[in-house]
């Protein structure tokens, strides 16, 4: 069926394809491909889904500035996956994007998603089309486990790469951290009913009863709910020395403000979920003060070496970029450097030479060396530990002053 | 903690989340005894509320958790504040009512319910596109006062909801009981044919109680925003829906079954939680309210109507 918006493309497609008979190097004459970008704009988290979108519009906008790949433009189309009826990412959303990505037959990979909970509803339908994408920031490890291959990868090849570690590692580091570093006996675990966060307080649960942390008991935020008062009550009634949460935003906001009135001093720690600015202004100082959170990257946010990136990044976003703006910075390279190689290789650019060029990139980025497993997880993995600690001299609500960093979380 | 102080605690809890169900139910059953119409627009008039009272509050120069006022400039603040957003939700539930359900009161069937389930996510969509989908950050100007019994303590927030919540729910029950416009709701409730024979104007009846039950979602709106210092378009349907089924708990169209309704249900939320857990709070919630209406078809403190038509 012809719909207008196909018969567009196709137009587009011949104008193209006329205009690569046109002398080579005019601009005019690129060939477009589309590069899709899939985050949570709306919503609890539609803060940290730009700071982290950004990341691959500076990377696409400097590729084709400097014709980094001779011939091309690349063309990112943006897709939100969050919903105002969920209030954050919305899985259903997230297919209906994957789908719309899939049949954009000029789509030669894509970026994101941000959220896990996203990522497990797209990753079949992008194995289907054989879109390979790349995510900055979903931790979730099922999605690359291959005892779930059938399940997120139907059509058999890995097309779910990551340039973060999973929480394989962040929960479970975190548990080490805990143990070592801050010398907690016992603890109480919390989610926040999403892939992302069940999945995460399960890793964390897991190692902590390795490793011999007590175990005080496990409950499930409902992310929409208002009040966590009675949660919370039970949570002080055991006493733990610590509470770890898996989850993101909508109720990481909530828990951090009703902790604090409830259980100030018990030790509290989160994954990247709990990384964001939309914590520090939703819910504030004091309550979000001394929350632990981690990140599924090295921290590169201070390198000096990055002053340059952070500083053209200031001025055309005007907000600082966080480490998964960076990991989303890197994915956009890894996909450039991908369509490179099949170019180099003198095969057609189109997705399924692309996705098997992004299995064999390697290069340094901004976060370090990036290369795939045969899964599609990052060969390098290290979880990053910060601290909220106030510093009025900045912003109240930029995480990267908030945050302070302080160290790697012992590896499981 | 002994194991008294936590149910104590837990009780404390209950009795803060089931004042605010219960002043959102109240606005169910007004409407549902007189026109026999479930108004769903009542969840997000609720969460309208506590946006108004937001900005109420900011235009005092109050936001942000900063400002802490105490005796009669916090009376004065709360009281123009509560008759600010209550006059607006009010007038808002007039208006659903005026311009909207009136014309649909002669058609049979779920048009006005369907119509009002659209008019909910009208005003869930206009928030969400003028506001915003962030969590907003509500005024705190309560003082910070604790009180210790035994191991749990008591929050003077705490106090002022029940406070608050009682005083409304006294003055409504006051108001339906004895004014001349309260009986002639009861009267409109019970037989709207028979009443506007002896002379009730039936259309000011039902918009009184419109305009009733959405004040009350107003102040459930902003006491929503004082005890929990934030708001987001998000908060209607999780508070609203908890309401309904107290109202349903309770009786509906019943305005004392609503407020018991809704306090049983922030208690069952809170003990449930402590003794099975938080992620079964609404099993329990939803078990409980099937297994009353299988032995009481009409709620707790609600009668089957003998002659409605």
């Amino acid at each position: 069926m012809i719909t207008r918006r196909s018969a567009f493309k196709a137009a587009a497609g011949i104008a193209a394809a006329t205009a690569l008979g046109a002398p080579h190097g005019a601009l005019a004459a690129d060939k477009v491909i589309d590069v899709g970008g899939d985050f949570s704009f709306t919503g609890a988290d539609a803060e940290s889904a730009q700071r982290v979108a950004n990341g691959a519009i500076m990377a696409f906008d400097d590729a084709n500035k400097n014709h980094e790949v001779p011939g091309y433009t690349f063309n990112l189309i943006k897709f939100d996956d969050g919903t105002a009826t969920a209030g954050q990412y919305d899985p259903a959303q997230a297919a209906t994007n994957a789908r719309k990505m899939v049949s954009d037959t000029n789509m030669v990979a894509a970026v994101g998603p941000q959220m896990s909970g996203a990522g497990k509803a797209m990753a079949p339908i992008l194995s289907a089309g054989d879109l390979a994408i790349i995510t900055p920031s979903s931790t979730n490890p099922d999605i690359t486990d291959p005892k779930f291959a059938a399940q997120y990868r139907p059509a058999g090849k890995p097309i779910y790469f990551r340039t973060v570690a999973t929480d394989a590692y962040q929960g479970p580091n975190m548990a080490n951290y805990m143990k070592e570093t801050l010398h907690v006996k016992t603890v109480y675990i919390l989610d926040d009913s999403g892939a992302y966060g069940v999945g995460l307080a399960d890793a964390f649960q897991a190692q902590a009863t390795k490793i011999g942390l007590k175990v005080l008991g496990r409950d499930r935020l409902d992310p929409k709910a208002a009040d966590y008062s009675a949660v919370l009550t039970k949570i002080k009634s055991l006493n733990p020395d610590a509470l770890y949460f898996g989850g993101v935003g909508q109720a990481g906001v909530k828990l951090a403000k009703q902790s604090y009135d409830i259980i100030p001093k018990v030790i509290k720690a989160g994954g990247d979920g709990m990384q964001s600015a939309d914590l520090l202004s939703g819910a504030g100082f004091p309550a979000v003060e001394g929350w632990y959170a981690t990140i599924a990257a090295p921290h590169v946010s201070d390198d000096p070496q990055l002053a340059d990136f952070s500083k053209r990044y200031f001025a055309r976003f005007k907000m600082q970029p966080d480490d998964y703006t960076i990991t989303n910075y890197d994915g956009a390279w890894a996909i450039i450097n991908a369509v490179k190689a099949v170019i180099k290789a003198g095969k057609p650019v189109n997705r399924s030479n692309v996705r098997d060029a992004l299995q064999n990139v390697s290069f340094t980025s901004l976060q370090g060396p990036i290369a795939f497993d045969a899964n599609g997880d990052l060969k390098n993995k290290v979880i990053s530990v910060f601290q909220i600690r106030k510093d009025a001299s900045k912003p109240l609500n930029d995480p990267n002053a908030q945050y302070k960093y302080i160290g790697v979380a012992p590896q499981a | 903690m002994t194991v008294f102080d936590v149910y104590l605690q837990q009780v404390i809890n209950g009795l803060n989340l089931g004042a605010m169900y219960a002043l959102l139910a109240l606005g169910f059953t007004l409407v549902y005894g007189i026109l026999e119409l479930i108004n769903f627009s009542h969840f997000n008039v609720f969460m309208v509320g506590s946006f108004v009272a937001l900005y109420t509050l900011e235009a005092f120069g109050l936001s942000g958790q900063t400002v802490i006022l105490a005796g009669l400039p916090l009376v004065g603040v709360l009281l123009v504040t509560f008759a600010v957003t209550m006059t607006v939700t009010g007038t808002i539930g007039v208006g659903i009512e005026r311009f909207l359900l009136r014309r649909l009161r002669a058609v049979k069937g779920p048009a006005a319910m369907i119509t009002t389930i659209g008019v909910s996510y009208i005003l869930f969509n206009i928030v969400l596109l003028t506001v915003g989908a962030d969590t907003h950050n509500f005024a705190n100007p309560l003082p910070t006062v604790t009180w210790a019994i035994g191991g749990a303590s008591l929050r003077l927030r705490d106090v002022l909801i029940w406070i608050v919540s009682a005083v409304l729910m006294i003055a409504l029950t006051y108001f339906v009981q004895y004014t001349k416009i309260g009986k002639a709701m009861r009267a409109t409730a019970q037989d709207p044919e028979a009443a506007r024979m002896m002379g009730v104007e039936v259309d000011r009846v039902i918009m009184t109680a419109f305009f009733l039950g959405s004040a009350l979602a107003g102040a459930g709106g902003l006491i929503f925003g004082l005890y929990y210092n934030f708001t987001s378009f998000l908060i209607g349907f999780t508070a609203g829906l908890r309401a309904f089924t107290a109202a349903v708990l309770g009786g509906i169209g019943n305005v004392p079954g609503a407020m018991l309704g809704g306090l049983l249900i922030g208690l069952v939320e809170t003990i449930g939680s402590q003794i099975i857990g938080a992620s079964w709070a609404d099993v329990i919630i939803f078990a409980i309210l099937v297994l009353v209406l299988v032995f009481r078809p009409a709620g707790l403190l609600g009668r089957i109507a003998p002659n409605k038509s």
